[in-house]
């Protein structure tokens, strides 16, 4: 692995002299009125907003590498608030712009010499996004959903990380004549591969995790742990219960806020201890040293930190891994799982057909098993005690 | 000059959608050879007929087609291969999901062969590792163990469980100190995994994949009587050759398969290899009048918990001290890692998420179908935005357009194929519009679409403001 690679790579990532990975800041913005309207005496989504500027602008100020891009997740979809997407009366550019699209917008306005052009960038573009959104949102969208589109905004960004990732490592197909036999799709090598993209996500959530979504949520999810993607969460209000398990399963931070009016100071103590800080380790793109070290054969628990992050993020004490039974969607801690199919069930369904395929399902007997002897059981409880 | 070159171009994606109707297998051809490949096959009435590795030269010259413009690319072609390995049949069929595995890997003199760099031996170790990862990561609540063919003998590597970690370390350790002698018995290999899966639960499937690098087999008795009694204990066979094929494992995998002839195949190069390879890691169709015993099963979902440092216990399973663990929700046992079956009252734990892990070979995302230059209105893929070609102003091409319009007709039970003539991949079901790697990506590592997830189209709540309000946005 020869560091020069990743330079020939990424010239439109200007490195300039030193060898270091991307490193790409995703935001998605819960943006789901109805939760911000009750936020509104604490924290108007306008201040939230200039509030993530901040944090972004952070990001980015830190080095040449460090791209963002900020999505929203709206109570009926998901949309890109930085990059823009691509006008169409614009005439399309060859090259895929990826941290830096959306530039060369002819109704910009003039640049401000006070501020930096990034920075401006960013904040114009996203303003005129979510002004677009807010306006576009008809009371129909709102009435018709309570909830907001997190799978959506997260697969969204998934793929977009992930063309990142290929135009580093050159395996885009755009390029020519790149495709060794290694071309395999990039779930499948990626192991072998190094890192070439720094990414993580964060999400500013508002709004409770709605049961329906719970497939897609989790398919983001698990294609976020895959390929090492962490996944931060800020959660302001609600409970967002299946952000705390894609937190838990992909190894980022979940925090839950307490005070929303220091959303700054979550931000910059809470998601930045591995989001902005440089790895001393890694800024070489040896990339022998993948963020987060092996062990993902199974969401194990984490052991404590990532090793290699100066600052030791907070961790979630304990996380609700309960599951949700498929017939009335209560909560349950033991249920009955079809074989076939998966489905929980929270008593053995009638006859022993499954409720979700229809298989006549083999019942055991349950919980008669061990026969523990009078004795045993009195140790036990005494043991217990 | 530049007209007929186009017109390879087509024809090569004809050819695709016919090798595609025919046959839609896990195995994969590439590039040019792909086509000579296929009609082998199919002329071999179902009968595998690897070619040699030495009569598969890939010319990569041979892949340059030179497009209108007058500029060289191979992108098209480059862009069908990719395809090719991700059509596959997409009806949601039943699948084995609870799966108990044993992988036996041929360690006999024939596995120093160099003919697979480093060498057969270390090749299969390494992807071994991989497989084994892959295979937990698709499996959560799977088991598998590893044997080894040895000296004539079936050498335990190690047992039957639902721990990677564990094999992993066998099988670096291997790697390390074991050299291949001897020669294989497939035979005894086979006679230990009918042992180690006896006690199997009916609900789960039954499998043994076999890694044979050798041509021979040394046996102790018939061979025929084991397979017989495979049948019965209803353990299927699958079968991964390094050199040529081998009757009997032709034999053994057809029966073992109830007369399926798709489980025996042979690698004919590292790439393809570890394609067969990792391919096993998807769980089995299942089979009607089924071997495995559909059940309900009772299982425990505990929550994760923490004590602080000075309330350390001992974990039910290793007996480490740990600070972290989950109480078995019958008895309160305290396990270290999930998933596992409570120690004491042999409850299976599980995460909600181990389940969850599995539901996307249940819900399988359709297909996206080529988009043609008529329909190529999007500028930019609605997924990761980057920026579509635009379509040519040239006259054939829009003729070509025409053409497939009123063929194909407007309704969309169109068929995919291949690589898009537009770039442009469309989701059926939201009918947003998406690049050649974002469609791998969400086919083969997300499993969601984009736009039906970001409320674009089809779904009940937004009609038609999808792509619409990106739009607006600047205008
Ligand atoms: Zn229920
Ligand atoms: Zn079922
Ligand atoms: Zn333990
Ligand atoms: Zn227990
Ligand atoms: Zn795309
Ligand atoms: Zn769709």
């Amino acid at each position: 692995m020869n560091p020069l690679d990743v330079v020939d790579d990424s010239t439109h990532y200007h490195s300039r002299g030193t060898v270091s990975v991307p490193n790409l800041l995703t935001i998605i913005i819960d943006t789901n009125p109805r939760a911000w309207a009750a936020l509104a005496n604490v924290l108007p989504l306008s201040q939230a907003i200039a509030t993530i500027f901040v944090y972004a602008n952070s990001h980015l100020a830190f080095s040449d590498d460090h791209h963002v891009a900020l999505l929203a997740s709206h109570c009926n979809r998901a949309v890109w608030l930085y990059p823009e997407p691509p006008t169409p009366t614009k005439p399309p550019s060859e090259d895929v712009e990826m941290g830096d699209a959306g530039s060369g917008k002819p109704s910009q306005p003039a640049p401000s010499a006070n501020k930096f052009h990034q920075f401006a960038k960013l904040e114009a573009s996203v303003l005129r996004s979510v002004r677009s959104l807010i306006d576009n949102t008809t009371a129909a969208d709102v009435a018709s959903t309570t909830t907001t589109q997190i799978p959506g905004a997260l697969t969204l960004a998934l793929a977009f990380i992930n063309k990142m990732h290929l135009a580093v490592m050159g395996g885009s197909g755009r390029r020519g004549i790149s495709p060794p036999p290694d071309t395999e799709p990039a779930h499948k090598n990626h192991r072998r591969s190094r890192i070439a993209v720094r990414a993580r996500i964060l999400i500013i959530s508002v709004s409770d995790s709605s049961a329906e979504q719970y497939i897609p949520t989790m398919n983001a999810v698990f294609a976020a742990a895959h390929s090492e993607i962490p996944i931060d969460t800020l959660s302001l209000r609600g409970s967002p219960t299946f952000l705390q398990q894609a937190s838990h399963i992909t190894r980022g931070n979940f925090i839950n806020v307490l005070e929303p009016r220091g959303l700054l100071q979550y931000l910059m103590v809470g998601c930045a201890s591995a989001g902005l800080t440089p790895d001393p380790n890694d800024n070489t793109a040896s990339g022998n040293r993948a963020r987060m070290k092996l062990g993902k054969q199974t969401p194990v628990p984490p052991q404590g930190g990532d090793g290699g992050d100066p600052l030791f993020a907070p961790r979630a004490e304990s996380v609700d891994f309960r599951a949700a039974c498929f017939c009335h969607g209560s909560v349950i801690d033991t249920g009955f799982v079809c074989s076939i199919c998966l489905s929980i069930f929270c008593d053995i369904p009638d006859g022993g057909v499954c409720r979700t395929c229809g298989t006549k399902l083999a019942l055991g007997n349950y919980g008669a098993r061990p026969a523990v002897s009078a004795a045993a059981k009195g140790k036990e409880v005494q043991a217990e005690g | 000059m530049a007209d007929s070159d186009g017109e390879y171009v087509e024809d090569m994606s004809d050819d695709d959608l016919v090798g595609h109707g025919v046959s839609q297998t896990v195995q994969s051809d590439y590039g040019t050879r792909s086509k000579a490949g296929r009609g082998a096959k199919r002329a071999g009435d179902g009968r595998l007929k690897p070619k040699s590795r030495w009569e598969d030269l890939r010319r990569s010259w041979e892949d340059v087609v030179e497009t209108a413009d007058g500029t060289l690319t191979i992108g098209e072609l480059l862009e069908a291969e990719k395809r090719r390995r991700l059509l596959r049949d997409t009806t949601p069929l039943q699948r084995g999901i609870i799966r108990h595995l044993m992988l036996v890997l041929d360690m006999s003199f024939a596995m120093s062969e160099k003919d697979l760099l480093p060498s057969r031996y270390r090749l299969m170790l390494d992807y071994a590792v991989d497989f084994v990862r892959e295979y937990y990561e698709q499996n959560p609540i799977s088991q598998m163990g590893i044997v080894a063919m040895q000296d004539g003998i079936a050498v335990r590597i190690s047992d039957i469980s639902g721990d990677p970690v564990e094999h992993i370390e066998k099988l670096r350790e291997w790697k390390e100190q074991q050299e291949p002698k001897g020669n294989p018995s497939l035979q005894n290999a086979l006679e230990m995994c009918r042992a180690s899966l006896f006690h199997a639960p009916s609900h789960g499937t039954r499998e043994v994949l076999i890694i044979f690098g050798a041509l021979l087999s040394n046996d102790p008795g018939d061979i025929d009587d084991t397979i017989s009694s495979l049948i019965k204990d209803r353990i299927r066979v699958s079968v991964i050759g390094l050199s040529a094929q081998v009757a009997i494992c032709a034999e053994l995998c057809t029966r073992t398969n109830a007369g399926e002839t798709s489980r025996y195949t042979i690698a004919m190069h590292e790439q393809h290899f570890r394609e067969l390879f990792l391919a096993a890691t998807m769980p089995p169709i299942a089979r009607s009048a089924e071997q495995t015993r559909p059940s309900l099963l009772m299982m425990g979902f505990p929550s994760r918990m923490v004590t602080s440092a000075d309330k350390m216990s001992l974990c039910a399973c290793h007996h480490r001290p740990t600070r972290e663990g989950y109480a078995c929700t019958r008895c309160r046992t305290k396990v270290c890692r999930l998933p596992a079956e409570c120690p004491v009252c042999s409850l299976t734990l599980v995460l909600s998420t181990h389940l969850a892990r599995s539901y996307h070979h249940l819900f399988p995302l359709q297909t996206w179908v080529e988009v043609s230059w008529a329909d190529a209105k999007s500028t930019a893929c609605f997924a990761c935005q980057a920026v579509f070609p635009k379509p040519p102003k040239s006259k054939t091409i829009l003729l070509k357009g025409k053409g497939k319009q009123q063929a194909g007709g407007k309704p969309p039970p169109v068929e995919a194929k291949g690589a898009s003539e537009s770039g442009r991949y469309a989701c059926q079901t939201c009918g947003s519009h998406f690049c050649i790697d974002c469609d791998i990506y969400c086919h083969q590592t997300v499993h969601n679409c984009p736009g039906c997830q970001g409320g674009s189209g089809g779904g009940e709540t937004s009609g038609g403001h999808t792509n619409g309000v990106a739009m607006e946005i600047d205008s």
